[in-house]
């Protein structure tokens, strides 16, 4: 579904991302691990097209989307959730979500969206008319995944949904995005939380220093001497 | 956590008392001008307040939007006062000879909207001719690169209208050639009331449109946080070049509006544009809802000045005002909804 090949990338004149490969399968759940700084933001800005990339190219559902602008990559049906979550703080959550599903034209199908991310996050219904930027640090990361749900998208770009979270609620979030993944959804996760995230995902990448250094079943991974030394302390 | 809730708190009364003893103040001006000069003059506070508030929306959304401190805004006034008067001017003239009731209610209207379409394409071509391709080259130092732009602009067309035009004045004495309203024992021209009508209308629908509707709220989405805009599929260009378009129609329509107060000839945007700046600085950058109120207070206070101190203080009251408020109250009494330059 989702293919990147030979991808170097960065900002003005830092290079952060060399020779970056990986892909992602229909359905799949595909975990991106690394320490600080290694480039895992990064890759997943430039394949939402928030920074051009300097060579390689992105290849969704076989088309090429290096070049294209963010905004025509999120109407392919890629949604990225960013670590800072971007959310619209001057609006109330019910706006937040109808912004998400901005490109879709069909008012049913944008109430039908409204509905399921609800269900998804009840807590989120309760509070449809306060503001974005009110809610607390856990709600918050709800309305940027429910956001990213509401153009129903193919594919999922999480970036560190359990930075700054309290223990119950990255439990919270986990489970959010498991539930998400049996409902078909594709998804990419940027996480640090290592141990919890290879028990929830089938893959993973381990990228250190803007290049990928170890691929493999997450099952696998987590038995990997340089993994268990380097993220999981053992 | 605590401490940052309370701080907030503090720190919302501090900026409503701000806005309390501001609007209290203007009440306390309005009534003063109803008593020494008579309603009639609020009346005319109202419709310039009206049409102040007009520019300033147009020049907070510019700035909260694209971050650009728009000094070329009252060029929009003056080429819209000029294209309503070269629409409304033949109209009229041909009515001398073969008066027609029908034409002679409507032949203002068709001007208004000339030049309010005229400065909507203006708008966008001019955002497409120089800022476009500035956010395409670089956006380090943006909002000063944009704000020497918009100097830029303004010269060329305040020269250029009269190097084309002169430095002639172009006026009409009155839109309507009708009688007067009575309204509450004064007379107020037809003219003012369908001005002001026209300026609560637009507001109206403004806000609706921003509010209401998918584009105004993509609008509003961009001001807020652009690349969480661009992440829900939201085409910057489009908002860019949309926003620039309504902001200088708006700014056009209430050159054609104050026509017959204020003429038109090259340098006539000067004055409108200082006082939508002072609106805008009076109730903080990019704040849109903030403006509609703004322009009638800062419409009052001109009018204060007129009646109180002196015609000729009519500019200085007013920019002391301002040096006050940037003093005491940087952000304006209402606070910015904008997060403003240093998010860039």
């Amino acid at each position: 579904m989702l293919e990147v090949r030979g991808l170097n990338a960065g900002y003005d004149f830092l290079q952060v991302l060399w020779d970056v490969s990986l892909h992602v399968s229909e359905g799949e759940f595909v975990a991106l691990l690394g320490p600080n700084g290694a480039g895992k933001t990064t890759t997943l800005r430039t394949i939402a097209g928030l920074i051009p990339p300097m060579s390689g190219e992105v290849f969704f559902r076989g088309e090429a989307i290096g070049h294209l602008p963010a905004y025509r990559i999120s109407r392919m049906g890629i949604s990225y959730i960013s670590e800072s979550l971007n959310l619209f703080t001057n609006m109330s959550v019910q706006e937040n979500l109808l912004l998400g599903a901005y490109a879709v034209q069909d008012k049913r199908k944008e109430l039908e969206s409204l509905d399921f991310v609800f269900g998804l996050f009840p807590r989120l219904a309760e509070r449809r008319h306060q503001l974005a930027g009110t809610l607390s640090g856990g709600e918050r990361k709800m309305l940027a995944i429910a956001r990213g749900m509401m153009s129903n998208p193919r594919l999922l770009l999480v970036d560190e949904p359990s930075l700054g979270l309290a223990p119950n609620l990255v439990q919270n979030v986990f489970a959010a995005l498991q539930e998400l993944r049996q409902r078909g959804v594709t998804i990419l996760l940027v996480e640090q939380n290592v141990n919890a995230t290879l028990e929830i995902t089938d893959r993973g990448y381990v990228l250190e220093q803007g290049r990928i250094v170890l691929e493999g079943q997450s099952s696998d991974l987590r038995e990997n001497e340089h993994v268990r030394s380097a993220y999981l302390g053992l | 956590m605590e401490g940052s809730v309370r701080g907030s708190i503090v720190a919302r009364i501090g900026r409503s008392l701000t806005a309390a003893i501001v609007l209290g103040a203007s009440l306390v001006a309005g009534v003063a001008i109803a008593i020494v000069a008579g309603p009639a003059q609020i009346a005319n506070a109202v419709v310039t307040g009206g049409m102040w508030a007009l520019m300033s929306v147009g020049l907070a959304l510019v700035f909260g939007v694209m971050n650009i401190p728009h000094f070329a805004h009252g060029e929009s006034f003056m080429i819209g006062a000029y294209v309503s008067y070269f629409v409304f001017t033949p109209v009229h003239e041909y009515l001398k000879d073969n008066p027609n009731k029908f034409l002679s209610t409507v032949a203002p209207f068709a001007g208004i909207l000339a030049a309010a379409l005229v400065g909507f394409v203006l708008g966008a071509v001019i955002e497409k001719l120089i800022f476009y391709p500035l956010r395409r080259r670089t956006r380090a130092q943006w909002v000063m690169n944009a704000f020497l732009l918009t100097v830029g602009i303004s010269f060329i067309f305040t020269n250029g209208a009269t190097l084309v035009l002169g430095p002639n004045f172009r006026g009409i004495p009155r839109y309507w050639d009708v009688e007067p309203l009575q309204f509450l024992g004064m007379r107020i021209a037809v003219d003012r009331v369908v001005t002001f009508a026209i300026a609560v209308i637009t507001l109206a629908a403004f806000w609706f449109f921003l509010r209401r509707t998918r584009t105004g709220r993509a609008i509003r989405a961009v001001s807020q946080d652009e690349v969480g805009a661009q992440m829900v599929g939201i085409n910057l260009n489009f908002v860019h070049t949309l926003t620039f378009s309504l902001a200088t129609s708006m700014a056009a329509m209430s050159g054609a509006c104050l026509l017959f107060m204020f003429q038109a000839y090259p340098t006539v945007g000067l004055k409108p544009l200082y006082f939508s700046w002072y609106v805008v600085m009076l109730v903080g950058l990019g704040n849109v809802a903030g403006a509609m109120v703004g322009g009638f207070i800062v419409a009052l206070l001109q009018m204060a000045t007129q009646q109180f101190v002196g015609i000729a203080w009519e500019d200085v009251v007013p920019t002391i005002m301002m040096i006050l408020v940037l003093l005491l109250a940087p952000s304006g009494i209402f606070g910015s909804e904008v997060k403003g330059v240093q998010e860039q």
